[in-house]
């Protein structure tokens, strides 16, 4: 458990508030508490001494944790690293919400995830490059089956196994550092080679873990491979195609365009307003902090409503799920899907 | 909620007060290192009335108010010292009007200057000043600083766009200055003595500023030079010729190793001072002038090169150079002091070798970086936080700096303020009779002393 937080990556930030615009919760607040500068500023109180860690709970759990502040600092902060610190800090013992327990012992083994995922019909078993390993994920295994379907079907080099468990991405963010760590490094034993992925919390997640080498998200890896394809049209014109970026696969990784690259050749690619802005979705977030997660989104709702697109293509299991939720219930008929299972359409 | 708190709940509603400890303790600060306050309260009004009625309790109660736009100043003008309310003006945050025929915007405070740069850019019109935290800083605080930014030597700073105020005075009145007008000679300049006050004469609520047409294009080059007198002379070359740059900024060799540690743009690290330059207007324009521009650096003994950026990416990654030299200086330490002293122009180079002569004479790491083109220069000095030692000697050396550029014929500060951090060596810059004429001014404006105290003639 962490007791302080890494002075180093404390002392990182000058405090000059780059972040401030880029923060989904500064924007809903307008409070500096409620910025990474901010949030910050209380890491150093209780750093030094002069307030109890206590404190930090509120703003610990009102963090989306979507890392949009590091891309835009200036001074090259490890936002990401700190929230993940303060949350293991101070979510502990009655602190950790129940549900978050809940959710975090229901993946904790390999055998918990394969019997969540075992009525599920993922993607079929297959020994294909040795190098080169389909990871099914957690909850994603379960509540989008339909993912690992379409990879088997559309990457017929990937290898599948449904030997594996959860890559920790969750427990990390939720105050559980240390086991986060030692499940992402049993995934890697697990998993032979290259680790390709279709969520991009858990891309990031493996890659702090395991090293850039060994993980590929999806899009990016598609991307390598460049392959033709085919516009998908109905009655002659192109289906309209938008985008949500995945948090932490573009304030994390950088990766961003190839998805977009992708989609532009699938379909008439319209660019929905402040894409990379977080949906709400963030992990455990929806769950957790309902009402906070929906006035997040709401904006970006407003915005779909309005493009007429047929399609809306995610690269993050939690992304899907959230604005499939929430354009349902806006009564927008927008379709939410993961990126590949456009391109199974768009490639034969 | 303290009874001050639910008193001010009473005037303005209580969700827009707050006083539990993480609020107070996180507007305890702003960008400045090494100030600290805990204010007693937080309010974030929405109107001017909201703002007149605090004042006016705070004038009753003798309270003090500290203005605050985005808290990104440098000099800890909206660090709580004294305790009190600290008055966040983010929530009026409105661009009220763009009126493209008179070349103006009326906005509330709370606008961040990049947003109204980005709404005015749609009717090919621009707000000209540019300070490094436009992304963040507000028109407030720019007006209350008088922000600068990198086109002061062609276009001037806020001082120079802002029109109009309405401003609610330390006794709670409201009064509106100036207007819409280009010519207004009715009167002493209030708008133009409240520019700059830092929140000391009264609390902005409504500001009118003035625009320029939208450049259509840029173009940037960059020159290295042997020494850091060598680009000097180049851009009193460029200037001598008869062309006025929106862009002439500079780096010390200290300043360009940090820079290409943090970033590996590629520069000449062997260079005593890089020289990035530019303009903008039609296009035809600038591909000439800044030709020219190259021209006439080359021209110069101790140039070791130019290079113009071919596109707009290689233009952004020149300036990115100069823009990330704060933090990466920064990250050489893990107390960065900045200043931001300016000389008269053909100073500049003097200045920057004395600057370096104070460094080595107290071991410290003094980057400096600036506005080549008015002579605004940001030495910074980097230490280690807990070396108790270097942050005394830092600060021995900053005095010397101030002096240094008094001397010189400059300024203790061009573009940040004054603050707090600024204040013991104001009285040096203005002399004791000019002192005396701010309190003067101050108590008139504020007859109760509440607005931001102990700041400039409080």
């Amino acid at each position: 458990m962490t007791e302080e937080f890494t002075q180093s990556k404390l002392d990182r930030c000058i405090s000059c508030g780059y972040c401030l615009p880029a923060c989904p919760t500064y924007q809903l607040t307008g409070a500096e508490e409620s910025s990474p500068r901010g949030r910050i500023t209380l890491m150093r109180a209780v750093q030094e001494d002069r307030m109890p860690k206590q404190n930090l709970l509120a703003e610990s759990s009102f963090c989306l944790g979507c890392r949009a502040c590091e891309p835009v600092c200036p001074a090259g902060v490890e936002y990401g690293v700190l929230l993940e610190e303060m949350r293991e800090m101070v979510w502990q013992g009655k602190n950790r919400p129940l549900l978050v327990r809940g959710l975090l012992a229901l993946v904790k083994t390999r055998w918990r995830v394969r019997l969540i995922g075992l009525f599920s019909p993922t993607g079929r078993r297959r020994n294909a490059n040795a190098n080169l390993h389909l990871m099914l994920g957690c909850f994603e295994r379960s509540l989008f089956p339909k993912v690992s379907r379409t990879l088997h079907q559309i990457a017929p080099e990937v290898s599948i196994t449904r030997k594996q468990g959860c890559c920790g991405a969750l427990h990390a963010h939720n105050g559980e550092l240390k086991l986060g760590t030692e499940m992402a490094e049993k995934l890697g034993q697990d998993l032979n080679g290259t680790i390709l992925t279709t969520a991009g919390g858990c891309a990031v997640h493996l890659t702090s873990v395991l090293g850039r080498d060994r993980v590929r998200e999806f899009s990016e890896w598609w991307t390598s491979k460049s392959m033709t394809l085919r516009p998908i049209e109905r009655d002659g014109v192109r289906l309209r195609v938008g985008f949500q970026d995945s948090c932490h696969l573009r304030n994390g990784l950088g990766i961003y365009k190839e998805p977009r690259t992708i989609l532009k050749q699938i379909g008439d690619y319209i660019e929905i307003p402040n894409a990379s802005g977080c949906c709400g979705a963030a992990g455990s977030y929806a769950i957790l902090q309902k009402a906070n997660s929906r006035k997040v989104i709401a904006p970006k709702v407003d915005a779909i409503r309005g493009l007429n697109l047929d399609y809306i293509a995610t690269v993050n299991p939690g992304c899907t799920r959230q604005l499939a939720k929430e354009l349902k219930r806006a009564g927008i008929k927008t379709k939410v899907v993961h990126i590949s299972e456009l391109i199974s359409r768009a490639i034969s | 909620m303290s009874s001050l708190a639910s008193q001010l709940a009473n005037l303005i509603g209580s969700e827009n007060v707050r006083d539990d400890t993480i609020s107070r303790e996180a507007y305890g600060h702003d960008a400045t290192p090494l100030f600290f306050g805990l204010p007693e309260v937080i309010v974030a009004p929405r109107t001017a009335e909201h703002v007149s009625q605090i004042v006016r309790y705070a004038a009753e109660t003798g309270i003090p108010v500290i203005p605050r736009g985005a808290g990104s100043n440098l000099c800890a003008a909206t660090v709580p010292l004294h305790g009190g309310i600290v008055m966040s003006m983010v929530n009026m945050n409105a661009i009220l009007e763009i009126s493209p025929s008179e070349m103006l915007a009326v906005v509330q405070p709370g606008v961040t200057n990049l947003h109204l740069d980005i709404e005015v850019g749609k009717h090919n019109l621009m707000f000209v000043p540019d300070p490094g935290s436009r992304n963040v800083s507000t028109i407030g605080g720019n007006a209350a600083t008088s922000a600068g930014g990198l086109r002061g030597l062609k276009y001037g700073t806020t001082k120079n766009y802002v029109l109009g105020l309405e401003v609610v005075l330390g006794t709670g009145d409201i009064i509106r200055t100036g207007g819409r007008l280009v010519k207004d000679v009715a009167g002493y300049d209030i708008t133009r003595l409240l520019i700059g006050s830092e929140g000391t004469l009264g609390v902005f609520t409504e500001i009118t500023v003035a625009l320029v047409p939208r450049p259509e294009s840029s173009k940037y080059g960059v020159a290295y030079f042997e020494t850091l007198a060598a680009a000097s002379s180049a851009v009193e070359r460029i200037i001598l010729s008869g062309i006025l740059p929106s862009t002439l900024e500079f780096l010390d060799n200290t300043c360009i190793l940090a820079v290409e540690e943090f970033a590996r743009l590629g520069l000449d690290k062997e260079a005593g001072a890089l020289l990035l330059f530019g303009d903008h207007g039609d296009s035809g324009y600038v591909e000439h002038i800044v030709e020219k521009m190259a021209e006439i650096v080359r021209s110069v003994p101790d140039c070791r090169g130019v290079t113009l950026a071919p596109d707009v990416a290689a233009a952004e990654e020149l300036l990115y150079a100069r823009r990330c030299s704060l933090p990466a200086l920064a990250r050489l330490g893990t107390l960065s002091i900045l200043e931001d002293i300016s000389v008269p122009r053909h100073k500049m180079a003097a200045t920057v070798t004395e600057i370096d002569a104070i460094g080595l004479k107290y071991g410290l790491r003094i980057g400096t970086f600036g506005h080549a083109g008015d002579g605004n220069l940001h030495p910074t000095i980097v230490v280690d936080k807990d070396d108790k030692a270097a942050v005394a000697n830092a600060e021995k050396a900053m005095g010397e700096i101030f002096a240094l550029a008094l001397k010189m014929g400059g300024t203790i500060t061009g573009e940040h303020g004054v603050g707090s951090a600024k204040l013991p060596y104001l009285e040096t810059r203005l002399g004791h009779i000019q002192m005396e004429l701010q309190r003067s001014i101050k108590k008139v404006f504020d007859p109760h002393g509440i607005l931001n105290p102990g700041r400039l003639g409080s």
